[in-house]
């Protein structure tokens, strides 16, 4: 009986594929019916505009016409444990005319969760923090909106990317079909939280106290350092390590060296000379990374443990067996609760031989609709409600702060404060309550990257961290991005094996070459290994896929 | 007489090796063997010492790597904090409940497949074992098991969801068929001639008699829905409803490193002591079930366990 009914659920969507297929081919122009190419946009009838405002534009508060209840899934995050009774889900009821129909998912399984719930076609309406490029898995499913499709009801998300420059970027999240299926996290200005934290009790021992300018010059600090502590068995001992050999530090290193690295590695690398897209482990760029990494550790400067765990790092940092580590601006806050009378501070990225670089992307974690959505009388006022939420000025700001007057309070000025019982990270530390935690705002689920805006950004920094965010951006130069290349589908199939095999080795390699395992002089071997893997074939399809694009 | 010298006694060879006084090397043995088993003993009991020293402790002295056997910068504040979460003890009981209710049943099916299985008078009884045997070594998959529960069989958000699939672990469903089969069958007889139904035989011989087994496969199952979280986690959308390995979970799987999770705002950091003080709690009733249990223990596991 199941078998039967799985049977014709095949037959059908066979010939759902084969319908689509001939449309698509005969389609052409006369289709009216057809959705249109990206950019111009699906009309949203009547039947599905229910509740939603006739007049909504950029700096209208959202209110639902009728009261809605959208299904959400709900990332439930260890330290906010959700409550029912939170300000921001009563606030958005009473303002918004909007209450959630929840599927609560523990941040330990989110990942996996989502993947399911959304491949058994059960997704609900709102799916939110999905980092861009996540999306790529459900397009082929069908379960997730073309959200490009409705963007022109969606007018604070538009302007944003418009006023900020995203386009280009954004382009790059189009799959083959030419829609996004995402609407990400937007960044006024790109992401700036890691850099090495430093002992300055040690590095002033060493007589230094300005910051590094170059890469250079921290690796013969690190050498001073270690001269001026004998104590200290290496002066830097290097955490975020274990799942990615130097995931952190490559990251932030390799901008300057004009490539990608750790974390942030990617095969593909576009070149802008030859306006075309190469191989990232096999090109000088680099080698020369890989080369500065293993003069660190030939040196003794840098703990060639690089697989040790974030907490065996951490604890040689705090107990001063050394004298700097990875951090980013969250953590430092947390080596400083360790270690409460060690003075330390996060040095400004220093630059390379390419200059002062910081890697592209001010697109961060956002929010997918399901296609069921689509067939909900609301559906218009839901995508109002989420552009108004995640993407106004008004909507940012609520979700950090929360209801002015109540948690927080701003002058004339435009500076905020928070009410004096409720902390948040660094502001009010020892307040009895907690934004997020009792309140249910500052909230990773109903914002992207704390707000998006810069004000916004830094209106929740310390004034350290204000003041370190400024520096590196001063100094710092964004690297364009690389234009975009959608694969189709089977590019994207065979892509995606050869995509991290090449990867793998490549991380392999880099551990290899950093510990001194393998010398330098066997990167010429190396090159053939990643060769013989196929990486020409994945360049060619990205080099293909340009061309395509580009068309 | 020749004859029993060509096919020699073995039984009677091992028996005699009992009464040979130790030599040297079974003397060096024995006392090797005993290091080496209490060293094992240690190395197993470590970690779980450390977990409670580790609960009791400062969060400074865990993250200095000072906490070994004792607690150091003793507090009790930790304990509190865990105690005072709400979510803590709903999930708490829920866990509770699914265990009890989720072992009866278990023990209700398997109990009842097992003695079915094991009567040879059972028409189809190799394939009845067959299909048994069959989930052993194949699934229909994570996404149609999920649609399966979820949509057709309308189960999500209900305990149901927890406690049906997977009621009947097969290899405890082949352990207690066999310790059946080996149940003597004059006994089952004399209850028959006395007017037994075959209900009565089973309620009222069978299973008084086999305690052993019975209380070896409650452990069993109840260790196992105790500790589990995966199908809490496929099918649960509501936090109130979910079990404590799944609030624990949250708690320590989430700690670990992504590069999505660290750096962000969202970092999780939950002191080292909070992981401690909710494992503790979470393990310390299962554990205690053991010594109750564990007479029966060993001598279940083996009476299914050879035919003879």
């Amino acid at each position: 009986m199941r078998n039967t009914r799985k049977a014709s659920v095949a037959v059908a969507a066979l010939a759902t594929l084969a319908l689509t297929l001939t449309a698509c081919s005969s389609g052409g122009g006369g289709d009216t019916k057809s959705t249109s190419s990206a950019g111009t946009g699906v009309t949203i009838d009547d039947a599905h505009s229910v509740g939603a405002m006739a007049d909504f534009k950029v700096g209208t508060t959202f209110k639902a016409t009728e009261a809605i209840k959208p299904t959400l899934l709900y990332r439930d995050h260890p330290n906010y444990p959700i409550k029912s009774d939170w300000l921001i889900l009563s606030a958005l009821k009473t303002n918004q005319n909007v209450e959630f129909d929840r599927t609560d998912v523990p941040l330990a399984d989110w990942d996996k969760k989502k993947a399911l719930i959304i491949g058994a076609g059960d997704a609900p309406e709102i799916i939110p923090v999905t980092y861009p490029g996540q999306e790529t898995q459900f397009v082929a499913g069908g379960s997730i909106l073309p959200v490009s499709d409705y963007v022109q009801y969606m007018p604070n998300f538009e302007k944003k990317i418009k006023d900020w420059g995203l386009e280009a970027e954004l382009d790059t999240h189009r799959q083959a079909d030419g829609k996004y299926y995402i609407l990400p996290g937007l960044r006024e200005v790109p992401d700036v939280q890691y850099s090495v934290v430093v002992n300055d009790d040690m590095w002033q021992k060493a007589g230094i106290t300005e910051d590094p300018a170059t890469w250079d010059d921290f690796a013969a600090d690190l050498k001073k350092v270690k001269e001026a502590n004998p104590s200290i068995k290496y002066a830097m001992s290097d955490r975020w390590t274990d799942s990615t050999p130097l995931g952190a530090m490559l990251q932030y290193i390799a901008p300057n060296f004009n490539t990608n690295g750790g974390w942030g590695y990617s095969n593909t690398w576009f070149n802008t000379d030859s306006k075309k897209f190469e191989l990232t482990g096999t090109t000088d760029a680099y080698k020369q990374l890989v080369t500065y990494a293993t003069g660190l550790v030939s040196d003794g400067s840098l703990d060639p443990e690089i697989t040790q765990s974030d907490d065996q790092a951490i604890q040689k940092f705090v107990t001063g067996q050394s004298a700097a580590i990875s951090g980013n601006t969250q953590e430092i806050t947390n080596y400083r609760t360790k270690a409460p009378s060690m003075k330390m501070h996060l040095i400004v990225l220093p630059g390379g031989p390419a200059g002062s670089n910081l890697a592209p992307g001010q697109l961060t974690a956002g929010v997918m609709i399901s296609s069921k959505a689509k067939d909900d009388p609301h559906f218009k006022a839901i995508l109002q409600f989420v552009d108004w939420l995640w993407f106004s000025d008004e909507g940012i700001e609520f979700a950090q702060w929360g209801v002015k007057d109540q948690t927080y309070t701003k002058d004339s000025s435009g500076k905020r404060t928070l009410e004096p019982t409720i902390g948040w990270n660094a502001l009010n530390p020892d307040a009895p309550k907690k934004l997020n935690a009792d309140f249910g705002f500052s909230n990773g689920v109903f914002m992207s990257a704390n707000g998006s805006t810069k004000d916004l950004l830094q209106s929740v920094m310390s004034d350290e961290i204000k003041d370190w965010t400024n520096a590196v951006l001063a100094k710092s130069k964004v690297l364009p991005v690389a234009p975009a290349a959608s694969l189709n589908e089977s590019e994207l199939e065979q892509t995606g094996l050869l995509d991290t095999q090449i990867k793998d080795a490549v991380y392999a390699a880099t551990a290899k070459f950093i510990t001194g395992q393998t010398p330098l002089s066997g990167w010429d071997d190396y090159v053939k290994q990643i060769d013989g893997l196929g990486a020409q074939q994945l360049i060619d399809t990205y080099n293909g896929a340009l061309a395509r694009t580009q068309g | 007489m020749v004859i029993e010298t060509t096919a020699p006694d073995i039984t009677a060879v091992s028996s005699s090796v009992a009464h040979v006084k130790p030599t040297r090397g079974v003397v060096a043995f024995r006392v090797a063997n005993t290091v080496l088993l209490t060293a094992i003993t240690l190395i197993t009991i470590y970690p779980f010492i450390n977990l409670v020293a580790k609960a009791f402790s400062s969060e400074s002295y865990i993250a200095a790597g000072k906490v070994n056997l004792v607690p150091r910068g003793f507090n009790l504040a930790t304990l509190d904090y865990v105690v005072g979460d709400s979510m803590f003890w709903i999930n708490y009981k829920n866990t509770v409940v699914y265990t009890v209710v989720g072992t009866a049943v278990a023990m209700a099916l398997t109990t009842t497949y097992a003695y079915a299985l094991s009567r040879p008078q059972l028409k189809g009884r190799g394939f009845f074992t067959g299909i048994a045997l069959f989930t052993m070594f194949f699934s229909g998959g994570l996404i149609p098991n999920y649609i399966l529960v979820v949509n057709i069989l309308h189960m999500r958000n209900s305990i149901w969801a927890v406690v049906l699939p997977g009621a009947i672990s097969v290899f405890n469903l082949l352990v207690m068929k066999s310790f059946f089969e080996n149940f003597p069958a004059e006994l089952e007889e004399a209850a028959q001639l006395d007017g037994m139904s075959t209900y009565g035989v089973f309620f009222r011989i069978v299973l008084p008699l086999s305690k052993a087994v019975i209380a070896t496969m409650v452990l069993f199952y109840a260790v196992s829905i105790w500790n589990s979280w995966f199908s809490a986690f496929l099918y649960l959308d509501k936090k109130e409803l979910f079990p404590v390995t799944v609030y624990l979970r949250n708690l320590i799987a989430a700690a670990t490193n992504s590069p999505d999770a660290v750096g962000s705002t969202d970092a999780v950091q939950i002191g080292a002591n909070i992981q401690s003080v909710t494992m503790l709690l979470t393990v310390l009733p299962i554990v205690c079930l053991y010594p109750f249990i564990q007479k029966y223990f060993v001598s279940g596991v083996m009476l299914g366990s050879v035919k003879g």
